[in-house]
């Protein structure tokens, strides 16, 4: 049922959205992140899905009548959403470790050197 | 070569140049430079080569990747779309990386790993230049991530600068949630209209308005707004630039932010065509006057000299946005010219304060002071730019503003609401409060008590000043001729946003435009300036300064007059930090039994009754300004006093915790959400 993806989607990007509103540790934040991530791929995903189709590669030979595909061009868009996500993650994370050796702390309220 | 051909060979060049660089740029410091030099020149030239076909001639170059042209009304392929809007947003992309790069060599030769800023600088170049020349929406969407990365990089490339990392960190979290904004926009309207063309999108959705693409819009919206910057994402903005580079800083203020103006107005006037409707006009203004206002008074509260610029950048990008959402032929040219302008005189101003940098070492506005007689040329270019921003005639931002208020008051008297009036209010407001605050960014810098440290300052090398030169007559030339700036660039960027089906047109043949609205008519009636409205609002204005006048005088008087009373009486007065206090008070001993002489203590009585301390004189008692009646060095001591509540909310507001910025983007999705869901 792609309406559970749908509603999958958008609680899971509400969850990452909690979590980084939320949660004080910077690598929560980076999960919450994450799940944001997670959730918009699901959606981009469950977009181009056709109940009963194939996978989108042609064939020659296997082809036949009344045939159908899914929509090629959302897996492809996830495929890119995916890398972007984890460079994003891995940015995050060195951000992070240098701000761990120099702040000495992962609380995201004592990180806070920018402000008024 | 043909001519279609230029655009996709723009973006390549700036890409190409960052591989290059990041391959060549170890072995030989002048061949890395020539290579930037290079990648950063062709685009430049490409883009100027288009203004003559594409703003005179008005066509509008399409370009499929890999020759995949549209089969029937479905485009099957990626397409690069260059009509005057994207040309006229690439000239900004394209000027602007120019002088960076260009200013880059002298700025950041005290730095090392510079292959690696030079190649993220590049990227960053690219994915604007590709951003806006794009016809494709996922496109879009990868170029706003590449530029995000490659931001937030740079952003914290001088890792042990104080608030570097934080700056960049909050940058990637906070901007992440308009990252996911626009795909889940993206992907709303994918499975709506089954095409990521943007020229196809426009073409259908007119006809397929429903719940989800309104969603979409909400999506799209936000995401766009948070990569400009807009209102509850502002302290984003104020942290990045104060730790990044001055070279980045102009990246970021002036072509970053545009990206997203440029969004906005693609998403609002071509794709979905509804920028007419009152709804979406009155919520883009809307955050556009906000920003605008609640921008220009946190820069008075700043020390910092590039915080300071960064949040009267957004006070501009507010303007622009202002503009853009009244959806008016006039409004539209009024936000592409200011948008124009600000990207001028607003990386003018970044590049004065990494000159400052440069030669000081030091961006605290409290340490700084008469520069001016150390380098008086980066001074002179500074007021060159700071009577640009603040909108001093003959200087560019004068006319762009002009402009505004007239558009704004003009779609408030058509439309008969109220809201427009405020508007227009607002700007004029935001735009004393710009002048004020360089007045005293000017006073505090550049003139005033040179401080002993900086005995030794040197102006900087004019390899820095070539660049800033570069700006600032572009801030003169766009300021005294504005008819040829109107008609060559922006009258034809503003026909070509109103104009969707052209757009569509232009990329799919003629034919598949049926779906899409009218072609607006555009006129040029700029240059009507309709004296009467201005002489009634310039009343309603004088009304509104002469209650503000009568009604503050007002409060302030009362303690004076009490004083002079007193006195009068032969009694003495107290005299403390927050005013005169009434004599005969019972005092406490934190209030400065030293501010008067002989105190005397009768009962719980503390009288004074010497003169006054010497010490505690306005001025010239070299006290700390804690512990002076008037704060020494602020100008606007007495404002601030007034509006202190204002600003401790503004201060507890803009509290430096990640996840109060993140709250506030959620507020503000929630808030486009259900309001695009109730009204359009």
């Amino acid at each position: 049922m792609i309406l559970v993806n749908y509603a999958a989607s958008f609680f899971l990007i509400a969850l990452g959205l909690y979590c980084m509103a939320v949660k004080k540790n910077l690598i929560k934040i980076l999960i919450g992140m994450g799940l944001c991530d997670y959730g918009t791929n699901l959606l981009v995903v469950s977009v181009g899905f056709n109940p009963g189709g194939t996978a989108p590669i042609f064939t020659a030979g296997e082809i036949h009548p009344g045939m159908f595909f899914v929509d090629p061009v959302p897996q492809a868009l996830t495929l890119t959403s995916i890398v972007i996500g984890a460079c994003t993650t891995a940015m995050v994370l060195g951000l992070i470790i240098r701000i761990k050796a120099k702040y000495g702390t992962l609380d995201s309220t004592e990180i806070r050197r920018l402000r008024g | 070569m043909n001519m279609e051909h230029y655009p996709i060979l723009a973006i390549i060049s700036l890409f190409l140049g960052a591989f290059l660089v990041a391959l060549f740029g170890r072995l030989n410091k002048v061949l890395r430079n020539l290579i930037v030099a290079a990648a950063v020149t062709i685009p430049l030239c490409l883009m100027i080569a288009l203004i003559a076909p594409v703003m005179i001639g008005g066509q509008v170059i399409g370009y499929w990747m890999g020759n995949w042209a549209p089969v029937g009304p479905w485009a099957i392929g990626i397409g690069l779309e260059v009509d005057a809007l994207s040309l006229f947003f690439g000239l900004v992309v394209t000027i602007a990386v120019f002088v960076s790069g260009l200013y880059s060599f002298t700025y950041m030769n005290r730095d090392d790993s510079l292959e690696n800023y030079y190649t993220l600088f590049l990227m960053l170049s690219g994915s604007l230049l590709g951003l806006v020349l794009t016809g494709d929406l996922f496109n879009i969407f990868v170029m706003i991530e590449i530029m995000t990365m490659t931001a937030v990089a740079l952003t914290a490339f001088r890792v042990d600068y104080e608030g570097a990392l934080e700056g960049a960190l909050k940058y990637m979290v906070v901007g992440s949630i308009g990252s996911t904004s626009v795909l889940v926009g993206i992907a709303m309207l994918y499975s709506q209209l089954h095409t990521l063309n943007m020229a196809q999108i426009a073409a259908a959705l007119p006809d397929h308005q429903n719940l989800v693409t309104v969603g979409a819009f909400a999506f799209l919206f936000l995401g766009f707004s948070t990569k400009a910057f807009l209102f509850p994402f502002h302290p984003l903005a104020a942290d990045a630039h104060a730790v990044a580079p001055a070279s980045i800083s102009l990246m970021i203020s002036g072509v970053i932010t545009k990206c997203g103006v440029y969004g906005i107005i693609r998403l609002a006037y071509i794709l979905y065509q509804n920028i007419n409707e009152p709804a979406v006009s009155i919520l883009i203004t809307g955050f556009g006057a906000v920003s605008c206002f609640i921008c220009v008074t946190m820069a008075f509260n700043q020390h910092d000299f590039k915080r300071l610029l960064a949040f009267h950048s957004i006070s501009q990008v507010g303007y622009v946005i202002t503009a853009v959402g009244l959806g008016t032929a006039l409004g539209l040219s009024a936000g592409l010219y200011h948008a124009m302008n600000h990207t001028l005189f607003k990386g003018l101003l970044f590049l004065c304060a990494g000159a400052v940098q440069y030669a000081t070492g030091s961006l605290d506005l409290g340490r700084l002071g008469g520069l001016a007689k150390k380098m008086p040329k980066t001074c002179a270019l500074f007021l060159i730019g700071a009577a640009s921003i603040s909108g001093l005639p003959p200087f560019n931002g004068f006319f762009s503003k002009w402009m505004i208020y007239q558009a704004s008051f003009e779609k408030g008297l058509d439309t008969g609401n109220f809201f427009y009036i405020v508007v227009c209010v607002v700007c004029l407001l935001s735009s004393v409060l710009t002048l004020a605050s360089f007045v005293k960014v000017a006073q505090s810098v550049f003139f005033g008590q040179l401080q002993p440290q900086f005995e030794n300052t040197k102006e900087v090398p004019l390899t820095m000043r070539i660049p800033m030169w570069i700006l600032a007559v572009l801030c003169i030339l766009t300021g005294v001729l504005p008819w040829e700036v109107l008609q060559k660039l922006v009258g034809p960027a503003a026909a070509a946003a109103l104009n969707a089906a052209g757009y569509i047109q232009g990329m799919l043949g003629s034919g598949a435009a049926a779906g899409a609205g009218a072609q607006a008519a555009f006129s040029m009636e700029i240059g009507f300036w309709g004296p009467v409205s201005w002489l009634c609002l310039l009343l309603i204005v004088s009304c509104a300064v002469c209650l503000v006048a009568v009604l503050g005088t007002a409060e302030q008087k009362s303690p004076e007059e009490r004083h002079e009373m007193d006195r009068r009486a032969g009694r003495t007065a107290a005299f403390t930090r927050d005013g005169f206090a009434d004599a005969g008070r019972i005092l406490k001993p934190a209030e400065k039994e030293g501010h008067y002489r002989n105190p005397v203590l009768s009962g719980t009585t503390l009288t004074f009754t010497g003169e006054k301390d010497p010490k505690y004189e306005n001025f010239f008692s070299g006290e700390e300004s804690e512990y002076s009646q008037v704060g020494g060095g602020d100008l606007f001591w007495g404002f601030k006093t007034n509006w202190r509540h204002y600003f401790q909310g503004m201060r507890r507001w803009h509290s430096g915790v990640i996840n109060d910025y993140t709250r506030y983007g959620i507020v503000a999705l929630a808030f486009v959400l259900l309001y695009a869901c109730l009204f359009l």
